[in-house]
């Protein structure tokens, strides 16, 4: 039986008022008072953790209360220790995205045994041959631009070559990391803000659904607390109330869906195959390692150093060719993908039609028919000798932008905000870059007394990462379609186009610090 | 209230509130002299909607019932993000920079909260805002325009921080009238954001909030210097080119130069008046597309801050 009070407060409740997603429960009225939590982030992905983090090590940020929920046992994401086997998912972490994990104190967290740097890059076409190389020399190298960059006081150009060059002294184009060593060092981070440093401890509820998320109930009368433009966040552990929901809750965000903030894009009709190889010959650690990338026009196939004699595949295709990979024996599937990296596009064609087999024997006739230098192929390329067990897995690729990265108290983060093509490994870098600046906004906020999930605080987080997302997927998913053609003039444009620009060391420069990330 | 002088029988004005397109004020185009330094003091008496403080029906608090009117129907824009306030949010944050500029002249304990008093605190923007910070014990925000007042009591009760204790009070009052309203009378900080360039007589109105700082308190406020270039801008291109702010906010001739409030606070023997320690002025300018920003030597032509502090 409620009591007189509760009843009251229930009646004074106008459905009308709440919005819901997929809930069941979305009907039933929100009884009791929800705790009320500063921030909310739904997804304990690497943007989500990363955020909290990055508000837990600024002083402004430091005493918000802070929930994160996320649907899977976080405990679990532990990098296996067996130094033989590494994830089939991997990212490459630009020196921006490395500056700021390094500034929340995580990266030193991090198992660095298991990450590799990487300090140069060939990328070359697979229908001419045409190739680029990347190196941290052409970044260093003074050409016209900065010369005429020198001359204009202040300018954009200047500043962004001298925060690059300050930033890559060693010489990294970006370094290679598995997600769940980048996932499990933030949690490590945030295990530790709680425990040594007498903070307040996030709330952390994994193995947590969010059952629905609605606007909060009507003031019961004119002088009491009015929630009903508050996010409440239902769970098993019961209802908080978000002075800003953070959705870091992936591409079918969940809180981007409650917000009704639309998100547009298409599908490209390709799948990621991602695989963990090994190599012929073991590489030490202080040696130079270099990323392959091979533009097929099927799509590009990109090779990312690991330690020892490990590496990271990524492998864009078209769908039925992902599915036959996925069947190949491991010596088979092994002969594959260095036929993709070595063969010409029509063998690599028939190896995968369904009715070809043994795709081992295909490729040693056919490789010593096919000389290196008509293809393009980069020396040394290492050979690919086997592929670790169970790390052959794949994925629909995806461009999707949301409008808008925020709403009234609601802001969204990573894969929630946007997908990528991983052509140029940005997907998790532009995550790590929405969390930053996300961060670094609601201290502003917090300095200022602004009501953190307010329009007034968050429209800065909103205009410094939408626009400079935008141009990212934009110049990304160009490249792409550039790179998808198979012959005719887009081929001679595109390989003209890659020699002019191998052979102008300036702007390879100013193209490798977009591509590192320098902002 | 001890110590009232007939001369602050003035306006207290309910702060610059650009507001919603008004279409109930009449605007007082007559009166405004739109160019030349030369007309400002004397025509300042001439203003129509100052009517005669002794009709008022409150003589201590000489609300000016006009005013009040003018932002009555002002009010439901005050927390539009896209209204006509939309300047004075984006401020807000310039406003405790200053105060923080100010107040870290002294060596003071983190443990000491702060007791804010905010006159003309309109819907509320500044109030809330220093009401969050945690180096703020309380804020006492005061204007009397009860339809403001009521906007503002309303946000309020969006946040549950500001809803704790005496976080922030909202009193609907004149300062004169304060006395009689709030159970605090003393202030570390006593803020006139937007305030004095709307009243007619600031001399005794100044004279009457320092009542109400303590020993060693900041006076600080903002406000727009009385040269063609501000006539330009905030008359001339706010009000009648893009209509930003409701036609008859400003009274040009009622703004005041930095120099004055400077002279005025050197005659009050209270008043710490050396540079820096306790004389603080920074002049601040719009930017389309990036905002308030600060320009130094700025104060003299336009828009400034002005903070004053009290000997103890």
């Amino acid at each position: 039986m409620p009591s007189p009070a509760l009843l009251k407060r229930l009646l004074a409740l106008p459905p009308s008022l709440r919005r819901s997603f997929w809930s069941s429960s979305a009907t039933a009225a929100p009884a009791g008072k929800p705790d009320i939590y500063d921030v909310v982030c739904v997804g304990g992905g690497p943007a989500g953790l990363s955020f909290v983090s990055a508000l837990q090590s600024h002083p402004a940020t430091r005493a918000l209360k802070v929930a994160l929920i996320d649907s899977q046992d976080l405990t679990t994401s532990r990098t296996a220790n067996d130094a033989e086997k590494y994830s089939n998912r991997c990212s490459s972490l630009t020196p921006s995205s490395l500056r700021f994990l390094e500034g929340i104190g995580a990266w030193e967290k991090a198992r660095e045994e298991r990450t590799q740097a990487y300090h140069a890059m060939d990328v070359w076409d697979g229908v001419s041959g045409s190739k680029i190389h990347f190196d941290m020399v052409d970044k260093q190298s003074h050409g016209v631009l900065d010369s005429i960059a020198e001359m204009v006081p202040g300018s954009r150009f200047q500043a962004s070559r001298r925060k690059y060059e300050t930033s890559a002294e060693d010489g990294v184009v970006a370094t290679m990391c598995e997600n769940s060593n980048l996932t499990a060092a933030l949690l490590q981070r945030l295990k530790d803000f709680g425990a040594g440093e007498q903070l307040a401890q996030v709330q952390m509820w994994d193995k947590t659904k969010v059952d629905s998320i609605d606007l909060g109930p009507e003031a019961v009368d004119e002088k009491s607390l009015d929630l009903s433009q508050w996010p409440i966040v239902t769970t098993q552990h019961g209802q908080i109330a978000a002075r800003l929901l953070v959705g870091a809750d992936g591409a079918n965000s969940p809180v981007r869906q409650f917000a009704g903030i639309p998100s547009h894009g298409w599908d490209y009709n390709q799948h990621g195959l991602v695989a963990t190889l090994h190599l012929d010959h073991p590489f030490t650690a202080s040696e130079l390692r270099t990323a392959y990338q091979r533009f097929l026009p099927t799509g590009p196939i990109a090779l990312l150093p690991l330690p020892d004699n490990k590496a990271s595949l990524v492998w864009s295709t078209n769908p039925q060719h992902a599915a036959r990979l996925k069947q190949l024996s491991p010596s088979d599937f092994t002969a594959t993908v260095n036929a993709a990296f070595r063969l010409m596009p029509v063998d690599i064609n028939y190896m995968l039609t369904p009715s070809a087999s043994n795709q081992a024997e295909e490729f040693a006739w056919r490789e010593p028919a096919t000389p290196a230098s008509s293809t393009g192929l980069p020396s040394p390329f290492p050979r690919i000798t086997g592929v670790q067990e169970g790390t052959v897995a794949s994925f629909p690729l995806r461009m999707r932008h949301a409008d808008t990265y925020t709403g009234h108290r609601l802001a969204l983060i990573g894969d929630a905000a946007h997908t990528i093509h991983p052509l140029a490994g940005q997907g998790l870098n532009l995550g790590l870059a929405d969390a930053e600046a996300l961060a670094t906004q609601l201290a502003y906020g917090m300095e200022h007394g602004m009501d953190i999930g307010s329009c007034w605080c968050l429209d800065g987080y909103n205009s410094e990462r939408w626009a400079a997302n935008n141009a990212m997927i934009g110049v990304v998913d160009k490249l792409k379609k550039v790179y998808s053609a198979g012959s005719g003039p887009v081929v001679w444009g595109r390989s003209l186009g890659l020699e002019v620009i191998d052979r102008l060391g300036a702007v390879k420069g100013a193209f490798m610090g977009a591509a590192a990330g320098t902002r | 209230m001890a110590h009232l002088r007939a001369l602050q029988l003035i306006q207290l004005p309910t702060a610059l509130r650009t507001t919603a397109l008004s279409r109930a004020f009449t605007p007082i185009e007559s009166h405004v002299a739109p160019c030349g330094v030369a007309n400002a003091i004397n025509s300042v008496r001439r203003r129509q909607y100052a009517t005669s403080p002794a009709s008022a029906s409150h003589p201590q608090s000489s609300v000016n019932h006009a005013e009040v009117s003018h932002f009555n129907t002002l009010a439901s824009a005050w927390w539009d993000p896209h209204g006509s306030s939309r300047l004075l949010h984006l401020m807000n944050p310039l406003r405790h920079q200053f105060i923080r500029r100010c107040t870290n002249q002294e060596v003071r304990d983190p443990a000491q909260k702060l007791d804010y008093l905010d006159i003309g605190c309109g819907g509320g923007i500044f109030a809330e805002s220093a009401a969050r910070l945690p180096n703020v014990a309380t804020v006492t925000a005061i204007d009397p325009t009860p339809e403001v007042i009521a906007v503002a009591r309303r946000h309020q009760r969006t946040d549950p921080l500001l809803l704790e204790g005496d976080r922030l009070t909202y009193l609907q009052t004149s300062i004169e009238d304060l006395a009689q309203h709030s159970p605090k009378q003393q202030f570390d900080i006593i803020s006139l954001f937007e305030v004095i360039e709307h009243i007619q007589q600031p001399a005794p109105f100044l004279t009457s909030c320092l009542q109400h700082l303590k020993p060693g308190g900041w006076l600080i406020g903002s406000t727009i210097a009385r040269t063609p270039i501000s006539w330009f801008t905030t008359k001339f291109v706010a009000e009648d080119i893009l209509r930003m702010v409701p036609r008859g906010t400003h009274d040009w001739n009622q703004y005041i130069q930095p120099q004055e409030l400077r002279d005025w606070a050197r005659g009050q023997q209270e008043l710490s008046t050396s540079d820096g320690l306790g004389w603080q002025v920074m002049g601040v300018v719009y930017v389309p597309g990036l905002g308030w920003k600060e320009v130094a030597g700025s104060e003299s032509w336009c828009n400034y801050f002005f903070g004053v502090k009290k000997l103890g």
